[in-house]
C-alpha cells in the first residue's frame, strides 16, 4: 500500500469498500520525485537504471538525428542567416544550432508582420483613394456648375 | 465561482481532443493541461526534484499560455513574459489558490481541464477536489491495447518509465505500459469512490468517437450545461480553441504535441483489438496481465 492509499484509508468510514491494490512492481511516486525503490533487490535496481539509461541514449540518439537533419535538409536556413558567420564562413565558437534556428524564425516572423502590414497598408490606400476620388468628382462637379 | 469539470485518464486517452471539445462549449472554456495539482505550492513547479530522467519544463508551458490568453487576451512571446511575471508574483500560493483565482477569472464559463499527471497520485487529485469541492469528474477511458500502443509510440514510451511502469525479467527490465493504465485508472476509481455519483461519470473514449453528438449531449446535460444542437456543433469544433495550436516560442506545447499539430476532430469508429492476444509493444509475445483484462471487462471492454 502506498503512502497515498495510507492516508486515505485512514480517514475512511469502517464500511468504506478497502482500497483497490496496484499491480506495477514500483510503488509510489513518479520517476522525477524519487519512488520507493526500497521493494527492489538490488539487481532489479540495477536493472531499472538500465532501462532509464536505455531510454535516455534512444532519446538523446533521435535528437542528435534532428540536428543533423536539420544540418543536411536545411540549406536554406544557412543561407538566409550568412551574416551570422564571419569573415571566413565560420559560426561563432560554440554558437548552438537553437539560436540559430531562434533567428531564422524571428526573421519569418518579422516578414509575416511586415507583409501583414503591407497588406494592411495597400488597403487603407485604396480606400483613401476612393474617398479622394470621390471628393474630386465631388469638387469637379461643384465647379462645372457654377 | 463555476465549479470546473476535470477529466481525468491516463495519458493517450482522447483527453487532448476531448478536453478541447468540452472546452468550446459556449458555457465552457477548456484549459491547457495547467499540472498545478502536480505540487502544493507554485514555486515547485519551478524546481526540478530528480536528476533520472530528463527536465519538466514543459509541465508550465500549460500554465502560461492559459495566464497569456485568460489575462492578456493573447498569446505572444510578450504576453508569456507577463505570464511568467504573474507566476512568479504568486510563488509562494499554494496551488489550490492560483486555480481558484483562473477559474474566478474565468467564471461564469465553465474551467474544462485535464493534465493526466494528476491520476498519478491520490494526493493529486484529493488536492482537486479540496480546492473545488463541487467539481464533476469526467472519468475517461480507452481500451488497454490502444491507450498503451498510443503510449509507447510517443517518445519511446517516456510516460510509462515516468511512473515506473517497468517489469523486471531474467536479466533485463522492460518498459511495460499496461501497468500505468492499470494502476492510474486504479487511482482514479479509488479516488472517485469518495465522490458523489453525481459529480462523477464514467465514458469509453472510442464511444465519443464513433458518437460524438450523443456522447457529447449526455455529458452537456451532466455537467449542468446547455445540450442544444447549436452548443454540440460548437463541440465538434476543438481546432477552434485557442490553445488548439502550438504556442509562441517560449511557452510552445501545454497538451500533447500531436493534437497542437492535427486538432481538427472527424468522427470514426474506433476498432477494439483483443484483450488476449499478444500485444505489440513486447517482442516476447506475451498479452496482457490478467488483472488488466479484469479491469477492461469491469470499464466495458470485450
Amino acid at each position: 500500500m502506498t503512502a497515498d492509499e495510507t492516508a486515505m484509508s485512514d480517514d475512511a468510514p469502517a464500511d468504506k469498500p478497502p482500497m483497490r491494490q496496484h499491480i506495477g512492481p514500483i510503488d509510489g511516486k513518479p520517476v522525477t520525485t524519487h519512488p520507493d525503490l526500497d521493494k527492489l533487490t538490488p539487481h532489479q535496481r540495477a536493472l531499472r537504471q538500465a532501462v532509464i539509461r536505455e531510454f535516455k541514449a534512444k532519446k538523446m540518439r533521435k535528437f542528435v538525428e534532428r540536428q543533423v537533419e536539420h544540418i543536411n535538409m536545411r540549406i536554406q536556413v544557412g543561407e538566409g542567416i550568412r551574416f551570422l558567420f564571419d569573415e571566413h564562413g565560420r559560426p561563432p565558437a560554440n554558437a548552438p544550432l537553437e539560436d540559430i534556428v531562434w533567428q531564422r524564425q524571428q526573421i519569418e516572423y518579422q516578414i509575416k508582420w511586415f507583409e501583414a502590414v503591407l497588406i494592411e497598408l495597400q488597403g487603407t490606400l485604396v480606400r483613401i483613394k476612393e474617398i479622394e476620388d470621390q471628393a474630386l468628382d465631388y469638387l469637379s462637379e461643384g465647379q462645372a456648375v457654377e | 465561482m463555476a465549479a470546473p469539470l476535470f477529466l481525468l485518464a491516463p495519458p493517450r486517452s482522447y483527453t487532448s481532443l476531448i478536453n478541447a471539445m468540452l472546452g468550446q462549449h459556449p458555457q465552457a472554456f477548456g484549459l491547457p493541461e495547467l499540472c498545478l495539482f502536480n505540487v502544493p505550492v507554485l514555486k515547485d513547479l519551478w524546481i526540478r526534484s530528480s536528476d533520472e530522467m530528463s527536465n519538466d519544463s514543459k509541465t508550465r508551458q500549460g500554465l502560461l499560455r492559459a495566464v497569456a490568453e485568460v489575462y492578456g487576451g493573447e498569446q505572444t512571446a510578450a504576453t508569456i513574459k507577463m505570464a511568467q511575471h504573474w507566476a512568479a508574483a504568486r510563488q509562494e500560493l499554494s496551488t489550490s489558490l492560483v486555480y481558484q483565482e483562473i477559474v474566478e477569472r474565468i467564471h461564469p464559463l465553465v474551467a474544462v481541464e485535464k493534465s493526466p499527471s494528476y491520476t498519478i497520485s491520490l494526493d493529486r487529485m484529493k488536492a482537486m477536489r479540496e480546492a473545488f469541492p463541487d467539481a464533476r469528474f469526467l472519468h475517461l477511458i480507452r481500451h488497454p491495447v490502444g491507450q498503451c500502443k498510443s503510449v509507447m509510440a510517443l517518445n519511446e514510451g517516456a510516460f510509462a518509465l515516468y511512473v515506473n511502469a517497468i517489469e523486471f525479467q531474467e536479466g533485463r527490465a522492460i518498459i511495460e505500459p499496461q501497468y500505468a493504465w492499470h494502476d492510474l485508472n486504479i487511482n482514479i476509481l479509488n479516488f472517485l469512490a469518495d465522490v458523489p455519483p453525481e459529480q462523477q461519470m464514467r465514458v469509453r473514449g472510442e464511444d465519443i468517437m464513433e458518437n460524438p453528438r450523443q456522447y457529447l449531449a449526455t455529458i452537456c446535460r451532466w455537467a449542468g450545461l446547455r445540450d442544444d444542437d447549436a452548443a454540440v456543433e460548437e463541440m465538434m469544433h476543438p481546432e477552434r480553441s485557442p490553445f488548439a495550436c502550438f504556442g509562441p516560442i517560449n511557452a510552445l506545447f501545454g497538451n500533447d504535441p500531436n493534437f497542437l499539430s492535427g486538432p481538427t476532430f472527424r468522427p470514426h469508429k474506433v476498432k477494439f483489438p483483443s484483450l488476449t492476444k499478444p500485444v505489440p509493444w513486447r517482442d516476447d509475445h506475451q498479452g496482457l496481465k490478467p488483472a488488466v483484462i479484469a479491469l477492461a471487462h469491469e470499464l466495458g471492454y470485450t
